[in-house]
């Protein structure tokens, strides 16, 4: 094993691996999230759900989404 | 969905449910805020206690936490969870026994915490206070409520599971796993209501402000931003600001929340190590606090007139803004150098009401403004009672936090002060008598919030009664269009 | 790669997920605190309760007493002078459940024990605005009416002994409390003789002031008496205590 990866081993570091461990996992999720233009675009589309309700009576709700999903586009 | 439309959504799904949750939301919502409302005001006038036992302060304190938080809070959690996963899986409750059970076994719960506290039953743990046998009808209830939960979504007809039912899905299970680890107690004998913790001291401690926190954290928080990413959406007709700014919020939350409970405990006897940590991450959770308020807010971005025309709307972006606002207060608080000052005194309490009051019980409001005249099939009675609402409510919250910030501030620094010698320069008692007047302010917020919700409970009334008498007469006009009918024929 | 979709759309994903993002927190802050040896301070003088302090800690919480007071003095020079010297970890070791509070309406009990007289007191309980004329504290006389029921204090011991608190009941595990405690104190923890040395201390010390029964203010003044006067801090060098922080 190489020298450096004995590092992580040792009790006294291990503050700094977890604080590594989940900042990296923090970063991932971000970089994950807001990255990629056809990903972005897919999660966002699944804020409408709430809006899709079947028994929606209102027309407003279907014209502002409509409204929304242009402006974006 | 075809079907659906025929149908109509008050039969499609199981409303009756929400009906009754909502209504005892507001029933213990009125006793709990009256329990409070009398403790604050044996602390102003202590002649109050009558000396009647189960009215001290010490007994009926404990009424009023479990009133709001498991009462109102609960039975508004049960009431809304269960409209948000059958209206976003659009599919009905997976049973309506289970239903029913959660039901009666949370009510039964609660009002038997408030009475056996009267009688001087207490685990003594504070919002833990409920004696072993309860623990365990609770223990049972949330189970069923983990299962109609889950089996609800698992029905849905929708691929996804919306980010409302993620908030609420991590509030089941943390609460289960809070309520039962830290409820671990053996009990005198079968037949005593009385047990002792099994764990002591420190440990006991962390134990129980792991909880104590996380009872913030995932029951008055994390459930209740379930209730404002559908609520919030719903009422402004737009969709949430960022989706994925929910994907962050929800894990980074419920990642963060778990840590913090240790701030509790700064300076006592528990480990350098642990409060440290603690008081980190209560800094962190800033962040993910904001990221939910604002995701909640910037949803109105664009249509900002709504906050003019929609008193609804008002309520529930202002409980955004009180819940941004105390989750500022809370890692200021987590400091230990603020914390030296501010623990053990009423600014602690002040706190919690902002979160309480401002963000809870307003996201609350707001949500059943929205969600009663949908379960009745009809519109709210009246809009402007909707506003004076608001303003009573709004008025109450600033008197109350503004009291509880000058009582804990100046009794903090009144504590800590020395004379020319180097004596200390107040004895705690001179601290007690100062705190009177912040006291009374304190009481006349608190009249004014409930006073609010009287308001409200009268509008639900009169809306509940037309929407009863328009069914009425939607029913006579059909008969008399039946009869019609049958007589040319 | 993993898509959050995949989360999205499986209910059983989203649970297995949620429960372990919500479980590092409490593991990584509680676990250790069983397991670490340095949590707890080695101090000697620590005991259980007797009886009759038991029956007043119980009468304690009834009241809701911990929602005032609290019992945990922290290391400021303001409530060192106020109260006395930090609490340790060690002085609740005993303590099911603890009961160091989160609020001071009245002021800090840690060290109350020995600081005022049974006399005092039983008459500030009774009312306490009879001695603290700004006291916002309620009154309660009951206590001084109300016969201590003591029939259960077995059974309380004895689930206290679950927990692991070192009351005996066999020969062997008195003679260890002799060897920890000193015979006298054994004898206070021995649970088949707890009624007998429950009457026994009620009597000796009559902490109510009225020799012919035994109410629930003998057992509180017995508890509120012994609070914080188990260490004797004089043996203690000052840096002893940091080591443990």
């Amino acid at each position: 094993m190489p020298e450096w990866l004995l590092w992580f081993t040792h009790f006294e570091n291990s503050k700094i691996v977890a604080l590594l461990l989940f900042f990296s996992t923090f970063c991932g999720i971000l970089i994950y999230v807001f990255t990629g233009k056809e990903r972005s675009r897919r999660l966002e589309s699944y804020k409408y759900m709430p809006l899709q309700e079947d028994d929606e009576q209102s027309d407003a709700a279907e014209g502002e989404v409509a409204d929304n999903e242009r402006n974006k586009a | 969905m075809a079907q659906a439309a025929i149908v109509g959504s008050t039969e499609q799904y199981n409303y009756a449910i929400i009906r009754k949750f909502t209504v005892m939301a507001l029933v213990w919502g009125v006793l709990g805020m009256s329990a409070g409302i009398y403790i604050a005001a044996e602390l102003a006038w202590p002649f109050l206690n009558f000396d009647i036992p189960a009215i001290t302060f010490g007994r009926l304190r404990p009424v009023h936490t479990t009133l709001v938080i498991f009462g109102f809070g609960g039975s508004a959690l049960f009431a809304t969870s269960y409209y948000v996963v059958q209206r976003t899986c659009q599919t009905r409750l997976y049973s309506d026994w289970m239903a029913n059970f959660t039901f009666w076994g949370w009510q039964i719960a609660v009002g038997l915490g408030a009475l056996s506290y009267m009688a001087g039953y207490t685990q003594a743990r504070e919002y833990a206070e409920f004696e072993w046998p309860i623990d365990l009808l609770i223990a049972v209830t949330w189970v069923i409520y983990l299962l109609l939960f889950v089996q609800t979504l698992r029905r849905r007809s929708q691929p996804h599971i919306y980010v409302a039912n993620w908030f609420y899905l991590a509030f089941i299970l943390a609460t289960a796993m809070l309520h039962i680890f830290n409820n671990l107690a053996v009990p005198v004998s079968l037949f005593s209501l009385k047990s002792y913790s099994l764990f002591a001291g420190v440990q006991d401690a962390m134990t129980q402000w792991w909880y104590g926190h996380n009872a913030v954290g995932f029951f008055l928080t994390a459930a209740f931003l379930g209730m404002m990413y559908y609520f919030v959406p719903k009422q402004a007709q737009r969709p949430v600001y960022s989706y994925r700014l929910s994907i962050v919020h929800f894990w980074s939350l419920s990642f963060l929340y778990m840590w913090v409970g240790g701030h509790h405990l700064h300076w006592t006897a528990l480990p350098d190590w642990t409060s440290t940590l603690a008081a980190t991450f209560s800094i962190m959770l800033l962040l993910p606090s904001w990221g939910g308020m604002i995701n909640g807010i910037m949803t109105l971005s664009g249509a900002w007139e709504k906050l003019r025309t929609d008193p609804i709307m008002l309520f529930l972006i202002t409980a955004l803004s009180f819940y941004g606002m105390s989750t500022f207060e809370g890692p200021l608080m987590s400091l230990k150098s603020v914390n030296a000052l501010s623990h053990y005194t009423d600014w602690t309490i002040g706190h919690v009401h902002s979160g309480a009051l401002g963000w809870v019980a307003m996201v609350t409001f707001g949500s059943f403004y929205h969600l009663i005249p949908r379960l009745y099939d009809t519109r709210i009675y009246s809009i402007r009672l909707i506003y004076v609402h608001f303003w009573l409510a709004t008025v109450g919250i600033l008197l109350y936090i503004t009291a509880m910030w000058v009582a804990g501030i100046f009794q903090g620094l009144m504590l800590r002060s020395f004379d020319e010698y180097g004596n200390l320069a107040y004895t705690f008692v001179e601290t007690v008598a100062f705190l009177h007047e912040p006291y009374v302010v304190r009481a006349i917020g608190g009249l004014f919030f409930i006073s609010g919700l009287l308001v409200m409970i009268y509008n639900v009334i009169m809306t509940v009664r037309r929407a009863s008498s328009e069914t009425a007469e939607l029913e006579a006009r059909l008969a008399a269009k039946m009869a019609r009918a049958e007589g040319q024929a | 790669m993993i898509k959050h979709e995949s989360i999205e759309t499986n209910a059983g994903l989203l649970i297995a997920l949620t429960l372990i993002v919500i479980s590092i927190g409490g593991l990584v802050e509680i676990v250790p605190l069983f397991f670490i040896n340095d949590t707890v301070e080695k101090v000697e003088g620590v005991r259980p309760y007797s009886a009759l302090e038991l029956r007043g800690r119980d009468i304690y919480q009834r009241e809701g007493c911990y929602l005032c007071h609290s019992q945990m003095v922290r290391p400021f020079r303001d409530e060192m002078l106020r109260y006395g010297h930090y609490s340790l970890a060690a002085e609740s070791k005993y303590d099911h459940p603890f009961q160091w509070g989160s609020k001071r309406t009245g002021p800090d009990l840690a060290r109350v024990g020995g600081k005022y007289s049974n006399e005092w007191h039983v008459a500030h309980l009774v009312r306490p605005t009879a001695v603290v004329p700004q006291s916002v504290m309620p009154n309660y006389p009951w206590l001084l009416e109300t016969e201590l029921n003591y029939s259960d204090v077995q059974d309380r011991m004895r689930a206290l002994k679950m927990t692991g608190v070192p009351y005996s009941e066999t020969q062997q595990e008195y003679e260890a409390n002799v060897t920890t405690f000193g015979a006298d104190i054994a004898g206070r923890l021995d649970i088949l003789r707890a009624e007998e040395t429950l009457m026994q201390q009620a009597l000796t010390y009559n902490y109510d002031g009225q020799r012919a029964r035994i109410t629930e203010m003998d057992a509180l003044i017995a508890y509120l008496q012994v609070l914080g006067t188990m260490v004797d801090f004089s043996r203690y060098d000052e840096g002893y205590f940091t080591q443990f922080r």
